[in-house]
């Protein structure tokens, strides 16, 4: 395991060990990596390890690696949006990383999906410009179907209200926020009703470059999006309730991981 | 509360209001219809009209409907449409397909997790960011009938084109650079088989709010594969309807 300690000299590009942005190198990082959008969240994540060390943190990648029921994770932070996503993607499946789950929140689609309920994500919709340089917009975002398997299998053990199905990965925040107020309003609220008739369960900002380039690098993905925002009804989740929550995605994912043969 | 008229009689199917089961197998060939019904007992054929030909029966006691698309998603989304209107659920695609990425060859039966939407009939639905993904519960049921059955599959992504010939000639084709393009990407990106109906299949599944997989041959339409192909098909079937007694 590597130091705690900041690295002086930023290698990566030219350096085959030390990754870029992620400033991360081979044994730094378990194969199964948690991967929430905030740089801040990571720490109250590596909480619920059974034991975890700092490994790196430079611009929004923070990574902490350690055990869970004797089995190795880790957590790196993508920061928002998949432009930064597909970054850290790669530079972790560079260093061994083989499992990608992310854990975000996101925003109600549905009548039936309400605060403080968990998604997991089959698919999704790749409203977003980072997948496209990658694949033909035609390539389905989808995620591996074990780990949507053994991500079901904990939600159900956990008795969690859950939902599977398909979410949708935008670019603009504000574009969902407020999109009567941009030049491309039309376009915008037509695409967002379409997705609404297509089933779509909630919106976020990073899973479709998660698998688009998960498929592409041969590693397995899946998502976890704790709906914590509902637009329709002007609610969302209390600090305190978003805590517990959080605490119930975390679990979900870490007992998930124990279905994950180590390495595979 | 008021509540609309469902129209008795379709236009293109060969059947009416309840004549349908909540499951249905969908081969993309008429002529496979009669060869996957072998397999129910005592199967009925309710008739046929152009592309699209009609068998009901059961299997282990459950209603089971084939009930062939056609070629292609346009004469595909027409059979979607119409089995939800009279009442399917689960509709289940066996199919013939290339291979492409090479992970699967000749004589494999590959379980599609999601498809490609390299058709045209699924963009006259929804955007094309939309992902075309099949059903979890529908995926996870073929996989654990085939283990069941120890038939070896692969699972993976599929590729859903318009063109045949496109893919099996693309050098004599105007758009040659666009379609040997789009075909390495596919081939980068992990697809696994190449055919033509899934990924609208799996894009109105969403949209008409039930479920839908596929089960392809990869390079072959061989009968024995048919056979084992609609063994896997028929015990999904059964592990789904036990899963939604649970319910």
């Amino acid at each position: 395991m590597s130091n705690n300690k900041k690295h002086e000299t930023k290698g990566g590009l030219l350096d085959d060990n030390l990754q870029y942005h992620v400033q991360l190198k081979k044994g730094d990082v378990s194969d199964f990596v948690i991967m929430p959008g905030d740089p801040g969240r990571v720490e109250f994540i590596a909480e619920h390890f059974d034991s975890a060390t700092l490994v790196a943190d430079n611009r929004e990648y923070k990574t902490m690696t350690g055990k869970y029921k004797g089995r190795s994770v880790s957590v790196t932070s993508t920061g928002i949006g998949c432009p930064s996503t597909a970054i850290a993607v790669e530079e972790l499946a560079n260093v061994g990383a083989k499992t990608f789950v992310r854990l975000g929140t996101s925003g109600a689609m549905q009548e039936y999906t309400r605060i403080g309920e968990k998604v997991i994500a089959t698919g999704a919709v790749r409203f977003e410009g980072t997948s496209v340089q990658y694949m033909p917009i035609e390539f389905p975002a989808v995620a591996s179907h074990d780990m949507v398997s053994s991500l079901i299998n904990s939600a159900k053990n956990a008795n969690l209200s859950y939902h599977v199905g398909i979410v949708q990965s935008k670019d603009s925040f504000y574009g969902q926020h407020n999109p009567e107020g941009m030049p491309i309003a039309a376009e915008l609220l037509q695409k967002w009703d379409a997705w609404v008739k297509g089933g779509v369960l909630c919106s976020e900002m990073e899973a479709a470059t998660l698998f688009v380039v998960g498929s592409y690098r041969k590693v397995r993905t899946g998502a976890v999006l704790l709906v914590a925002g509902d637009q329709a009804r002007q609610e969302s989740l209390s600090k305190e309730d978003y805590k517990e929550n959080m605490t119930e995605s975390i679990n979900m994912i870490l007992e998930s991981s124990l279905e994950i043969e180590e390495g595979s | 509360m008021k509540s609309v008229q469902k129209v008795e009689q379709v236009k293109h199917l060969p059947l009416k209001l309840g004549e349908i089961a909540r499951y249905v197998i969908v081969p993309g060939d008429p002529n496979r219809v009669p060869l996957i019904a072998e397999s129910l007992e005592n199967p009925i054929h309710q008739g046929q009209e152009r592309e699209f030909n009609a068998y009901k029966g059961t299997y282990k006691g459950i209603e089971v409907s084939v009930v062939s698309t056609g070629i292609g998603c346009p004469s595909t989304a027409i059979a979607v449409e119409e089995l939800c209107h009279i009442g399917a659920e689960v509709l289940i695609r066996i199919g013939t397909s290339g291979s492409v990425d090479k992970t699967a060859k000749k004589g494999d039966i590959f379980i599609a997790t999601a498809a490609v939407r390299d058709d045209g009939t699924s963009k006259q639905y929804i955007p094309i960011e939309f992902p075309a993904v099949a059903s979890h519960s529908v995926v996870e049921s073929l996989i654990k009938a085939s283990e069941d059955l120890n038939i070896q599959t692969k699972v993976g992504i599929c590729q859903s084109k318009d063109s045949f010939f496109g893919e099996m000639e693309p050098e004599r084709m105007p758009v040659a650079p666009y379609l040997d393009y789009k075909w390495s990407a596919w081939q980068k990106g992990g697809v696994g088989a190449s055919e033509m109906e899934a990924a609208t299949l799996f894009t109105l599944s969403h949209i008409k709010k039930i479920q839908a997989g596929a089960i392809l041959a990869i390079e072959t339409s061989d009968k024995k594969i048919v056979h084992d192909m609609t063994k896997i098909v028929l015990e999904s079937i059964t592990k789904m309807e036990k899963s939604r007694n649970v319910k």
